[in-house]
């Protein structure tokens, strides 16, 4: 058995997870990184995207997958994992992502040109969200099992 | 006389009577609130520690963090940004005054420029009435707040810290110490005073990705979002727990006046009785 390290899940509301994990892949910004225990320590921010964790003595190929909305993972002697939104691909309701993201695509054709900056990046930030939740939901991009 | 002073006491009896009532009822929705406050704070408590401890931990490593979020005395602008949070209620016996008085003795020690973000109405009011700079305020009921909301405090804020606006950000608030005790604690979120930890330093390398810039950039306005956030609903918890005790305290008081009044009242009706039956005796007698 592979050496566990202790992962820590949180957001601003609530811990979203807690244990000994073998593997953790997550989006940072520059792309997909692999964390196990002994990493070397690092602060990197997230990008919007899938998270896999391989739990201590899983089968070999078999992952938890969440959808992460950003955020960033603290590497230490345990993983700390901070993000604002994070769901669990079974718990992902599609029709509400899909709906969202119709939204979110109408209000950028009327506004887009008008809105301020801000409001259009937030709003490009949120259907690149839902994309995200949707890819995530139908199994991630990674040919992985998904437990 | 003494009928007259009888109704008068009731009438007293009566009035301090539903007073108790209400605030008793006071208490009891107060004491029902702070539970439900008190599991949201303890929920959030242990959360927002992880967050605000990890990053706590990555500034007083010190050397690697960028020199605008540190104090420096060369180019320090003499103008602070006071977070209060009061609450939007009275009736909490001295909660409200007392993150007052304390914000207040902040601004005289730290002297200088001050601009401040009200949270809740009583703090805003009493700024605003005697002539403070208040740029910005949130009014909703604290215990209702969530973090997207406290992100939209502490973005103007850090805004302004980083235009070099404000030098310095300092936050007022009540710390949950108990039900029976909440104490006013002040806290400066920004600039970061490392030398606090030099012990802490670690000569580990950590990397940062993409930049220790934008790593920094992304969690400094999270750990004040983030302090603000909890401090917002420990608050909450504290003005209930305070308003309980307040309440409780004008219960007992209430029911105190009203045994006191019931003896008024008794040793009046036992005068007003007396009178008469001295007027009956002293009748009878001048008849035989």
């Amino acid at each position: 058995m592979a050496n566990t390290v202790r992962l820590e899940i949180v957001t601003p509301a609530k811990s979203f997870y807690r244990g000994d994990v073998e593997l953790v892949i997550a989006r940072t910004l520059s792309g997909d990184e692999g964390y196990m225990a002994g990493h070397t320590w690092g602060c990197k921010l997230l990008d919007i995207g899938e998270l896999w964790i391989r739990e201590a003595g899983a089968e070999p190929n078999v992952y938890k997958l969440a959808s992460v909305g950003g955020g960033f993972i603290d590497i230490k002697d345990t993983i700390i994992i901070y993000t604002d939104s994070i769901e669990w691909s079974k718990e992902i309701d599609v029709a509400r992502a899909e709906e969202e993201q119709a939204k979110m695509e109408e209000w950028l054709r009327e506004n887009e040109a008008t809105a301020p900056d801000y409001l259009v990046a937030r709003a490009k930030n949120q259907i690149k969200k839902s994309i995200n939740r949707k890819a995530v939901a139908a199994g991630g991009r990674m040919n992985m099992k998904n437990n | 006389m003494a009928a007259e002073s009888m109704q008068d006491i009731k009438r007293r009896i009566r009035s301090i009577g539903s007073t108790e009532h209400i605030t008793n009822a006071m208490k009891l929705v107060s004491a029902g609130k702070l539970r439900k406050a008190k599991a949201i704070f303890e929920r959030t408590n242990e959360n927002s520690h992880y967050i605000t401890n990890a990053i706590e931990e990555l500034f007083t490593n010190g050397k690697d963090i960028p020199e605008q979020y540190l104090s420096s005395e060369d180019k320090f602008v003499d103008r602070t940004c006071y977070v209060i949070i009061t609450s939007s209620k009275g009736l909490c016996g001295g909660f409200n005054s007392n993150v007052i008085k304390e914000a207040e003795r902040q601004m005289m020690l730290l002297g200088g420029d001050s601009v401040i973000f009200a949270i809740g109405s009583k703090g805003k009011e009493y700024f605003e009435k005697r002539g403070y700079n208040i740029f910005n305020d949130y009014m909703a009921p604290p215990e209702e707040i969530t973090p997207r909301e406290a992100r939209e405090i502490g973005e103007p804020i850090i805004d302004l810290y980083n235009k070099g606006e404000i030098g310095r950000i300092v936050m007022v608030s009540t710390e949950f110490v108990s039900t029976m005790e909440q104490r006013v604690r002040t806290k400066v979120l920004l600039p970061f005073d490392v030398e606090m930890n030099p012990e802490v330093g670690t000569s580990k390398f950590i990397e940062y990705e993409p930049s220790v810039e934008e790593v920094f950039n992304y969690l400094v306005p999270k750990y004040v979002e983030m302090m603000i956030y909890s401090a917002v609903v420990e608050s909450a918890t504290c003005e209930h727990a305070a308003r309980r005790t307040a309440m409780e305290n004008a219960t007992d008081n209430a029911r105190e006046i009203l045994g006191e009044l019931s003896l008024y009242y008794n040793r009046a009706r036992q005068a007003a009785i007396t009178d008469e039956i001295i007027e009956i005796v002293a009748g009878s007698e001048a008849q035989g």
